[in-house]
């Protein structure tokens, strides 16, 4: 396997964009990742594109080829990739092993998803495919519902509470304040968190990530090449997919995703580091208690322990490990399929020195964690300084 | 068939299909041969380790009472 590199990133601000279509999206991301490479799209290899559903959300299908045309790239294999919420990752995850394996020397990873032209209903009976259709969904559990039965869980086993959720609330929207590309600016109060209406108990409005439009693009290439194309290239240290049972009740203990642990443990092996070197980590908070049990599972803190340490503010942008600087998918906006590939791009823009107003102090070594459905895909990357 | 609540929550918003059941229950149940399930809730609301017992099936969904 040859070192890779990420050569490029490019990405929409993520909202809700009535006058944009997926397509256009996708093809804005990929534009500015190619321009920002100083690469044509005739030197583009593969392509690989992450997306949930599209299909569902905008009656299109066949869009790998249908987006990379589009973007001038033409001929070269075009494939999407679905893992539900971590398509984005793993789409990136099959493309650095194409890269690593020398079939290819310069490949588009892309994400994209266009939610917002569906009533919130119709979004949510979407996004419940990502569980098993023939059992809890049936039910009638949704996945903020699914969430919330880990919530209550996490809560009876270990004694987390209600303000521990809302200070992850807290915290991310305070840090997606400082994005300028995220959906929702604005800062909220543990008050404002603690008293929102009810989503599925006790999950309440602010602990649930957005519906979000957006797209992202990183380019990747071996590390040996990437220096003909930017001045600061960052190596993929570390980079593993992992699965599990889709549905909930199949799962021994639902207070850990064991697909999260599997991925980050070889994601560790791999960049030779453990959970201590990680400076920094965008984690998958599509609900508050995923970026507990998240930091759990990535072994930054120990098993219970994640709803007292988020209290602590030691995952602030201030604080000894900043946990979603960019706002997360709380704050920044979860348009599904974008969201694995946007974390590398923020990963990126902290180890360049490009974050702006959220750049943080230590920002040599960072962590991105896409989380699939309720844990039955995750794909950890750890990425670094070349 | 009869087991404990493995855990629970009340569901506020659902897609159209379960619109009009809004409030409703849904529980995992760690039934007696050591096997969980989905379903839902009938009548009082449940809480962790609460037994419950299987009144009936709908649609191949098992809907939980819990045994006072």
């Amino acid at each position: 396997m040859r070192p890779v590199a990420v050569v490029a990133a490019g990405k929409t601000p993520f909202g809700a964009f009535p006058d944009r279509d997926l397509r256009s999206l996708a093809v804005e991301a990929g534009d500015k990742c190619l321009k920002n490479g100083h690469v044509s799209p005739s030197q583009v290899e593969a392509f690989y594109l992450g997306n949930f559903s599209g299909p569902s959300f905008t009656g299109q299908n066949h869009l790998a080829p249908y987006i990379s045309t589009a973007l001038g790239i033409r001929d070269v294999p075009a494939t999407r990739f679905e893992a539900a919420c971590a398509s984005g990752g793993s789409a990136f995850f099959h493309a650095f092993s194409a890269v690593a394996s020398g079939l290819y020397d310069c490949v588009l990873v892309a994400g994209v998803e266009k939610m917002t032209s569906q009533p919130t209903a119709r979004v949510t009976e979407i996004l419940a495919g990502a569980g098993d259709c023939s059992g809890e969904i049936k039910a009638g559990s949704t996945f903020p519902s699914l969430f919330a039965m880990i919530a209550r869980r996490h809560m009876y086993q270990y004694g987390t509470t209600r303000e521990d959720l809302a200070a992850v609330a807290v915290k991310n929207h305070a840090n997606g304040a400082l994005n300028p590309d995220a959906h929702m600016r604005k800062v909220i109060t543990m008050d404002q968190a603690l008293s929102a209406r009810p989503v599925a108990e006790p999950l309440h409005l602010y602990d649930c990530s957005l519906i979000s439009d957006g797209a992202a693009a990183v380019l990747l290439m071996p590390l040996d090449r990437a220096g003909d194309f930017t001045d600061k290239p960052v190596r993929i240290l570390g980079v593993a997919q992992a699965s599990d049972f889709v549905a909930l009740d199949q799962k021994a203990d639902i207070t850990t995703f064991p697909a999260v642990r599997r991925a980050a443990q070889k994601a560790y092996e791999m960049a030779g580091v453990g959970p201590r070197d990680i400076q920094f980590a965008e984690v998958h908070d599509c609900f508050t208690i995923a970026e507990i049990v998240a930091i759990e599972d990535l072994g930054f803190v120990d098993r219970g322990c994640g709803g007292p340490y988020e209290s602590s503010g030691a995952t602030a942008r201030d604080g000894e490990k900043p946990i979603n600087a960019t706002g997360g998918l709380k704050s920044k906006g979860h348009p599904v399929g974008a969201t694995g590939v946007a974390q590398i791009c923020d990963i990126v823009a902290q180890l360049r020195c490009e974050a702006g107003a959220m750049q943080l102090k230590r920002h040599s070594l960072g962590l991105a964690q896409n989380l699939g459905g309720s844990g039955a895909s995750c794909v950890v990357s750890i990425i670094g300084n070349a | 068939m009869t087991g404990a609540v493995y855990t629970e929550t009340v569901v506020h918003l659902a897609p159209e299909a379960f619109a009009s059941d809004v409030p409703y229950q849904v529980v995992i149940v760690t039934l007696e041969n050591g096997s969980r399930t989905t379903g839902r809730v009938l009548g009082e609301r449940v809480a962790i380790d609460d037994r419950v017992e299987q009144v009936e099936t709908r649609d191949g969904v098992p809907f939980f009472r819990k045994i006072l």
